[in-house]
């Protein structure tokens, strides 16, 4: 079986070490991008889509807003689990990223259980695999 | 006028603390105990800049050995194995969160600016024109930390803006 | 400076008669820690004077400190899923066939902590009614610390990250300062008292469904046995108890038997009800 791929882009490399060890523990395979455009460019070269995407908002190059944008309009993209993990905690810019096709919204600081039960709820882990 | 900030130092507070609680200290065992004292010596900072409803920065400044142990903390390694190029990550990436869910609490239209690291003492690079507004100040493990608000006064505000 | 035998025994005794709760030898230094800041904020010199103080002048404000310092009150929201999940898929809609005439459903969140429980049931109850229906919702804990936070409804970003979807975030969640308000609209069906489990219980109506979860843990089998009796007498023949995932009724108190309720469980008063139980209709 094939594992689950996560892609885990931010600008910060502490920040991506901290998610991808937390997918990696799920049993994800990590793949790391430093911006949106990064990302979009991995993402032409992949034969296989990764299942899910953690994604910051403030980034250069191409922010993690566009970088939803552009994925929710690509019918080969359209699988990915989009969840943005960003400072951004404006309710309306909650609103913004759900409106432009996130699935999910993790707020920094967020604590590693915060995060895998955002996971399960939306079915990216087997519920009570972490408490 | 400048807009009156909304951020007091309860919030502040609460924001380290819940940092502490996610990144530094997720078992709730070795808590920043405050210390009250903004003359705390410190030895590497790093900080955020804020514009447009509000002007000013967010800093973090601590000890090196502090600095190290958030490393090492945030990216779950020996202290050992943290290089320089971890400990500035880190620190830019606390200033971030910090500044971050600062700038959510101010009215619409503030822009947050990527981190500046330096891995030296702050003492000589103070904000010209900024005046702390409010601090977060305490030991952890036995070795200073703080969190800071700088506001930019408002003249200098005027030509920016 | 460490707790003397005779100050931990003291402090054991007292959140033992008022919460029923035991603090076993070796606890001492948690004891110790967690009255560290409660002496501090009376302005005792240390915890040691602060004991002492109140071993020669009770002070009822004080006991309810230590008790609130040392009851543990972790929560979340939607904690453990299932029974929530449990609730819109199956229990719900009988409810709704069941209680079609009167319309109204009414839930107990036994123990409420800082009120996520019973938010989480509001929004649960919110989402899955027909139009048409009410519903109320009553939290009570014994730390009147918590029942003063969930009334306040103000929840930290960690907390909010917790649990919660983010579609339910921007719907039930108002931004107040660095915090997360529960929205009036949801709040209004939702009431906090306070309320000691291991006390008489005060008069209260019939509920539907409680959930009375993560708190019998800390009880002796006397104890909890003595609460689910109480409880009995206020679940509606039909209605529902959910436990925390910990916990259980068998070998406790054999008026309940357990049923299936979505993918856990919950348990039920059995057809042959102990007399004084709240009759339907
Ligand atoms: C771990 S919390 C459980 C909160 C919530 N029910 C849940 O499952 O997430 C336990 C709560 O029980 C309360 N508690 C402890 N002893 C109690 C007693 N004797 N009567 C009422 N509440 C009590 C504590 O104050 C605390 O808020």
């Amino acid at each position: 079986m094939t594992p689950m791929r996560a892609m885990v882009i931010d600008d910060s490399r502490a920040m991506r070490m901290i998610l991808k060890r937390i997918v990696t523990k799920l049993n994800f395979e990590a793949v790391e991008a430093g911006d949106g455009k990064e990302a979009m460019d991995l993402l032409a070269d992949m034969t296989e889509v990764p299942e899910l995407a953690l994604i910051d908002w403030n980034m250069p190059n191409m922010n993690g807003l566009e970088f939803v944008t552009k994925v929710r309009a690509d019918p080969r993209l359209r699988e990915m689990t989009l969840v943005m993990v960003t400072t951004e905690s404006e309710q309306s810019q909650i609103v913004r990223a759900l409106a432009a096709g996130a699935h999910e919204y993790v707020i920094k600081p967020f604590t590693e259980g915060a995060m895998i039960e955002k996971l399960a709820l939306l079915g990216l882990v087997p519920t009570g695999a972490n408490s | 006028m400048s807009v009156e900030v909304e951020v007091d130092e309860s919030d502040l507070a609460e924001m380290v603390e819940q940092v502490w609680e996610s990144y530094l200290d997720p078992e709730g065992v070795s808590p920043l105990i405050p210390t009250y004292d903004e003359n705390q010596p410190s030895e590497v900072h790093s900080s955020v800049s804020i514009t447009g409803s509000w002007t000013g920065h967010v800093v973090y400044a601590s000890s090196r050995a502090a600095a190290k142990r958030a490393a090492a903390a945030f990216l779950a390694m020996e202290l050992e194995e943290v290089s320089e190029e971890d400990m500035s990550d880190t620190l830019g990436e606390l200033a971030n969160i910090v500044g971050g869910n600062v700038k959510a609490m101010l009215p619409p239209g503030a822009q947050l600016s990527l981190p500046q690291v330096v891995l030296a003492s702050e003492s000589s690079a103070r904000y010209p024109n900024a005046q702390r507004i409010s601090g977060v100040y305490g030991m952890w493990e036995g070795e200073p930390v703080s969190i800071s608000m700088w506001q930019v006064s408002t003249d200098n505000k005027e030509e920016g803006a | 400076m460490t707790l003397s035998q005779a100050e931990f025994t003291f402090v054991a005794n007292l959140v033992r008669r008022e919460a029923s709760i035991v603090l076993a030898a070796g606890k001492e230094y948690l004891v110790e820690a967690r009255l560290i800041p409660v002496a501090r904020a009376v302005g005792a010199a240390n915890v040691n004077d602060f004991i002492g103080d109140l071993q020669k002048r009770p002070n009822p404000a004080y006991q309810r400190k230590i008790i609130d310092a040392l009851t543990t009150n972790e929560t979340s929201f939607f904690r453990d899923r299932e029974p929530f999940a449990a609730l819109t898929d199956v229990v719900l809609p009988e409810l709704i066939k069941s209680r079609a005439s009167v319309r109204k459903l009414r839930f107990w969140s036994a123990a409420s902590s800082s009120g996520q429980e019973a938010y989480s049931l509001a929004i649960t109850l919110q989402e899955t009614l027909p139009a048409g229906w009410s519903f109320e919702i009553v939290g009570t804990d014994i730390s009147t610390a918590m029942v003063e936070r969930a009334q306040k409804a103000e929840y930290s970003q960690v907390e909010v990250n917790r649990g919660l979807a983010a579609t339910q975030l921007v719907q039930y969640f108002e931004r107040a300062g660095a915090h997360w308000r529960i929205i009036p609209a949801l709040r209004k069906n939702v009431s906090f008292k306070h309320m000691s489990l291991t006390a008489p219980f005060p008069p209260m109506q019939p509920f539907d469904v409680i959930f009375l979860r993560n708190v019998l843990i800390y009880f002796d089998v006397a104890t909890k046995r003595q609460v689910l009796q109480n409880a009995a007498k206020i679940l509606r023949p039909d209605g529902l108890l959910f436990l925390g995932a910990a916990e259980t009724t068998i070998g406790i108190d054999d008026n309940y038997e357990r049923v299936a309720a979505g993918r856990t469980s919950a348990y039920r008063t059995r057809t042959a009800a102990p007399a004084g139980a709240a009759r339907r209709g």
